[in-house]
């Protein structure tokens, strides 16, 4: 049972990851041919997995409809908010558009789904900004350094910023945008390096732990 | 398609925007609606993508052709249900370990590539034609070597930082507060270019060619706010649990 349960998967694991790694280092047509077979299979395993967590989320609302829990109508909704889409979808087999009249799946895309999740992310506007408030209060030279980065990235998009800077600095030669460039190409890019270099060597360990199974807390408990 | 239902849209639309900016004055129904609605949208938008981008064309039309192929992807992701019912919930781990082996595969000549040699050689490079280079190109080239190397002292945990590798860690700091700034200054930009996208459509929405679908659907949620208000006057708001 061992060998079912445990062997085999970290087998799977070690000829996936293994054959996967090497097929970087071989250019060859069956290499190339195995990364794309195993890329189809990804997709498709992937694909599985995610309706994995839609029968989750389902039954997780089921459960608190039938229990009556708090907020339980609001539950509802997720079933309606998804057969909006998926009901459409299906009428119009997943296309937007048929030549260029709008379908169903497109009319669902920008009247329902499109304005949710773009108010949502555009919500988050405020919370930013009354978080910066509240966190950059200067209380150091480096919290004035994080701010004044953040002041010159918004100011140097919005004519605003601009304007205030000619009235300020004209005198300088430079426009905002000279600036917020040289910040994102200079000072910003080490910062940035410095981060994907230590994080490319965390992966590059982890990656490493993974096949060759010394990392297993994903296989869960017996 | 008809123009009752670019109207019926137009008005879901405005409503289901104006719902969720409610939130910004409190919690309410509506926003808790709208909030629902946007966990199945999001669900229903991905199923049929996963549907019909993969599982249709991947799936369903090789087994047509007798690729019989892509049964193993297919049991390897149909294993993974498994995780529902606790005595065979073990045969998951084949398609777990699937997706873990391929993506650590994948990742490690990538992530090694990309974000560590390629960075290293992007900081680097600039110093092979030092004879060449303006005076602020090699300022700046030196600021960003002088920078990687300091934020990568910052992270490293082998040496007690003090003395020299304590000063050269503080200037990673500052190297990183710029970066976090600048990062922080677009996510706020972005964010700010969806919110006057937002405002576009509800001035559009607004217009008599839609019926004044915002001014009546603000005006209902403010005649909401207004009527709870006043019947909840004088009561204590009870605290959702934590």
């Amino acid at each position: 049972m061992k060998l079912i349960k445990k062997q085999i998967p970290l087998a799977i694991v070690l000829v996936f990851g293994t054959l996967t790694l090497l097929t970087y280092f071989v250019p060859h047509k069956r290499s190339v041919n195995f990364l794309e077979t195993m890329n189809k299979w990804e997709n498709i395993v992937a694909a599985f997995a995610f309706f994995l967590g839609l029968i989750n989320l389902f039954y997780s609302h089921y459960t608190k409809i039938s229990r009556k829990a708090d907020g339980w109508g609001y539950s509802i909704f997720v079933y309606i908010g998804f057969l909006a889409i998926a009901i459409p979808a299906y009428v119009s087999h997943g296309k937007n558009m048929d030549g260029s009249v709008l379908t169903w799946m497109g009319w669902a895309f920008k009247y329902i789904y499109n304005p949710l999740s773009a108010t949502m992310f555009a919500v988050l506007a405020f919370y930013i900004v009354s978080t910066a408030y509240k966190s950059f209060r200067i209380r150091s030279l480096q919290a004035f350094v994080l701010f004044a980065a953040a002041m010159f990235l918004i100011l140097g998009n919005v004519p605003l910023g601009q304007m205030i800077w000619d009235k300020l600095f004209g005198w300088t030669s430079y426009a905002i945008s000279d600036i917020v460039d040289w910040i994102m190409h200079v000072p910003a890019i080490a910062g940035k390096r410095g981060i994907m270099i230590g994080i490319a060597i965390g992966v590059v360990v982890t990656a490493l732990k993974i096949i060759f199974g010394i990392e297993r807390q994903y296989l869960g408990k017996d | 398609m008809s123009d009752t239902f670019l109207i019926a849209g137009a008005w879901i639309s405005a409503g289901l925007t104006i719902f969720l900016f409610s939130f910004l004055y409190k919690d309410n129904p509506f926003f808790k609606v709208a909030e629902h609605l946007y966990l199945g949208a999001g669900m229903g938008w991905w199923a049929q993508v996963y549907l019909y981008g993969v599982l249709r064309p991947k799936v369903w039309a090789p087994l047509m052709n007798h690729d019989w192929m892509v049964l193993v992807p297919t049991f390897l992701g149909l294993s993974l249900i498994t995780q529902f019912i606790p005595g065979i919930s073990w045969i998951s781990r084949y398609g777990f370990t699937f997706l873990m082996g391929y993506g650590a595969g994948l990742e490690l000549p990538t992530k090694l590539a990309t974000d560590f040699v390629n960075q290293i050689g992007g900081t680097i490079q600039p110093f092979v034609n030092v004879a060449g280079m303006s005076s602020f190109a090699l300022f700046n080239a030196v600021v960003i070597a002088g920078g990687v190397i300091c934020v990568l002292i910052y992270f490293f945990f082998s040496v007690e930082h003090k003395g020299a590798v304590k000063k050269a860690s503080n200037v990673g700091i500052y190297f990183l507060m710029i970066y976090f700034g600048a990062s922080f200054g677009n996510t706020v930009m972005a964010r700010f270019s969806l919110l006057y996208g937002r405002f576009d459509t509800l001035y559009t929405f607004s217009a008599s060619k839609y019926l004044y679908a915002t001014q009546f659907i603000l005006a209902g949620l403010a005649v909401y706010f207004i009527v709870h208000a006043l019947m909840n006057r004088g009561k204590k708001e009870i605290e959702p649990a934590q």
